[in-house]
């Protein structure tokens, strides 16, 4: 009798684990697919301090005189937060993902990062305590792009369509703006006006003081605005979903050119400029070099040999990029010449941080890799996981 | 496939959410002589279960003999494991491709878009195309349903298919068995369906209820309607009729020994096939009605002309 019953118990017990081992393959599957947000944060230097949000969900400071860091409260998940987690997937992540690079106030000493949780939160950026967070009690939807503060406000893009302006020293509401499609894009601040691209396919300006439209209607393209505009010289450029670049008016949002070029895949990353050329990286993994003035091509297209997501940077006269493989690269701005300085060996998605001569590239694996340029030396790797 | 849903999200007035249904529709449609092959040959073999525990019980010490009579008996009810497993095997990977690609393109996360962009061909309208409109009637397709209506939908539907297809046993141990498998599978899916995206959780739905549609016509209501779950299937004829003589022989052996015996010695010369008479399959071979019938079918063969 003992042994049918337990015969019987084997079976339901053998039942029940192959079926959570087939449920839980499907979730992994799922997560590894992309179900599962992570974040890439960049990194920001204010002062001799260095800013990033890790995949805790916290908000690190690395001083660069000493390389000794500092690690924020990790902020909490919404509700919505999945029932299984993923996180035993996801290699151990617990907190809350930050993609959007902190920005701060150095004249209000705050730090500012923007989670996946629909949150934007304030540290005071010498002792990483909590000021303040928006909303206080509800959440917004899932915020991608990064915040930015100027003139006592911090504008930051939702993907419920909506670009908010809150006053940057408490956190309270200024004004909101309503655009077709989720907002991605981190905004650009330039000359009072706040530029930045949406999912509707729209470049958008609007007054950053009372968030009214500056252009008669916004700049329509053929696919969607994730990168963020470089404003320079009176002229907004930025990359679509549709391959190609953009040179648009500051001042009406007339098109002052498309590039005759059209790249393999989208332009994620934010285009950079150097003494009258742009520099657009493609998710094709090349870097398009193109005139200021007309968009024509200057030089040949720079392959990088895998997609090129993560924003490039300039030091001196050199622009760095790395390829989604983990090379980093060094451009010759004279010769437009290619230089492969270091291979990361792991995938790099956020933008590109520079200080001092020296690349900070922050990896999934809660690592800061630094990379001198003038060498190509690897310095010692920081690792961001906390110890509590 | 990821382009194509891309595509045909275009043509379907850029609805994602019907878009997964339609394609769902489609592959389920293409699949469907494969889908009803191995509904048939899965159902055969559930109705074989009773009939192989019967032989089980009478050669259960001689497993060789238990082996001749599995097959003997596969051959004559035109029932194959394989019948059920290939047909699957062929369909299996085409799920699968559909459950990746809608993962895919629903790029629930920003990793997922940036992953998707390496799957475009370079057709001009896929590039513009994404991402994808996610929101279909209440839903956002990237997110779990917050009314948790897809949740009961997708245990629902699943339940109903999984009771359709569930065998009624004699046995208590594989009812149990059964019952678990029953509820167990809607119970799991309708909690995974609370944290998975709701596009996917659509795609089960709409899955199941074309699963349901097929099982409907194969074998109608099955398991769902008592008395449906019973009914005989014409299948096992040759069975019932092999094992009705096996029986009746055995019966009559005894009385018949005798007669046989002493029509033998007066020299007619008459097999026990040719005199008619029954006598006891020692196992091993068909019955006399079987082998004639397969004797006849070989006939019939060889007088067909041959071609030149």
């Amino acid at each position: 009798m003992w042994f049918k019953r337990k015969s019987v118990l084997g079976k339901v017990l053998l039942l029940l684990v192959m079926l959570l081992v087939v449920m839980g393959g499907l979730t992994c599957l799922g997560c590894v697919r992309g179900l599962q947000p992570i974040g890439w944060s960049g990194t920001v230097v204010s002062g001799d301090t260095l800013f990033v949000g890790s995949r805790e969900g916290r908000l690190v400071a690395v001083d660069t005189a000493d390389d000794s860091w500092q690690w924020s409260e990790p902020i909490q998940t919404a509700g919505s937060a999945s029932i299984l987690g993923c996180s035993a997937c996801a290699a151990g992540q617990t907190g809350v993902a930050i993609y959007g690079t902190p920005a701060v106030s150095e004249d209000l000493g705050l730090a500012y990062i923007a989670g996946y949780n629909g949150k934007v939160y304030a540290f005071s950026s010498d002792s990483l305590q909590k000021d303040w967070i928006y909303p206080v009690d509800d959440s917004l939807s899932p915020i991608v792009g990064g915040a930015v503060a100027a003139s006592g406000k911090l504008y930051f893009g939702c993907s419920d369509k909506k670009l908010y302006a809150l006053d940057a020293e408490n956190g309270y509401f200024e004004w909101k703006f309503e655009t077709g499609d989720k907002i991605w894009s981190t905004p650009a601040v330039a000359d009072g006006t706040v530029y930045f691209g949406s999912f509707d396919k729209k470049l958008y300006a609007l007054d950053a003081d009372t968030g009214e439209e500056k252009w008669d209607e916004p700049f329509e393209t053929e696919g969607a605005i994730v990168s963020t505009p470089l404003v320079y010289n009176d002229t907004v450029y930025f990359g679509s979903f549709d391959r190609h670049v953009y040179a648009v008016d500051a001042a009406d949002g007339s098109l002052k050119w498309r590039s005759e070029v059209e790249g393999g895949n989208w332009f994620w990353a934010s285009p950079v400029v150097y003494d009258g050329v742009i520099y657009a990286a493609c998710l094709d993994g090349k870097v398009y070099i193109l005139d200021a003035e007309d968009g024509h091509e200057v030089a040949d297209a720079l392959d990088g040999g895998s997609p090129i997501s993560s924003s490039p940077v300039l030091v001196d006269s050199s622009l760095v990029f790395a390829s989604q493989e983990g090379v980093i690269y060094a451009v010759d701005t004279d010769s437009n010449k290619l230089k492969a300085l270091a291979d990361l060996e792991i995938d790099v998605y956020s933008p590109l941080g520079v200080n001092d001569g020296i690349i900070y590239i922050h990896t999934q694996d809660l690592t800061l890799h630094r990379v001198d340029v003038n060498t190509g030396a690897r310095l010692m790797d920081i690792s961001l996981e906390s110890s509590e | 496939m990821i382009n194509v849903l891309i595509v045909l999200s275009h043509f379907l007035f850029d609805n994602f959410g019907l878009t997964i249904i339609v394609l769902t529709i489609i592959i389920r449609g293409a699949m469907y002589p494969l889908t009803v092959k191995q509904l048939r040959a899965s159902r055969a073999m559930q109705e074989m279960q009773p009939k192989i525990a019967e032989l089980q019980k009478k050669y259960g010490k001689d497993k060789r003999k238990l082996g001749e009579e599995r097959m003997k008996l596969m051959k004559e009810t035109g029932v194959s494991p394989l019948g059920c497993m290939i047909p699957m095997l062929i369909q299996l990977p085409v799920w699968i491709a559909l459950y990746q690609s809608i993962i895919m393109v629903l790029a629930a996360a920003p990793e997922g878009l940036l992953n998707l962009s390496g799957y475009l061909y370079s057709w001009p309208m896929v590039y513009s195309l994404l991402p994808l409109n996610s929101n279909f009637l209440w839903l956002n397709l990237s997110s779990p349903d917050v009314l948790y209506i897809l949740p009961i939908l997708v245990g629902g539907t699943m339940w109903v298919q999984q009771k359709m297809v569930t065998p009624v046993n004699a046995d208590p141990k594989q009812q149990t068995q059964s019952q678990l498998m029953l509820w167990m599978m809607p119970l799991m899916f309708a909690f995974f369906t609370l944290s998975f995206p709701s596009g996917l959780a659509l795609y089960w739905v709409a899955s199941n209820i074309i699963s349901i549609v097929i099982q409907y016509f194969v074998g109608g209501w099955g398991g769902l309607v008592p008395s449906a779950a019973g009914r005989p299937d014409s299948r096992d004829s040759k069975y019932k009729k092999r094992i009705a003589l096996e029986e009746t022989t055995a019966k009559d052996a005894d009385i018949d020994a005798d007669i046989v015996a002493s029509d033998s010695r007066q020299g007619g010369g008459l097999g026990y096939e040719e005199s008619g008479d029954k006598r006891q399959d020692r196992g091993g071979g068909y019955s006399p009605s079987l082998r004639e019938a397969r004797r006849q079918s070989r006939r019939r063969k060889s007088h067909r002309p041959k071609r030149k």
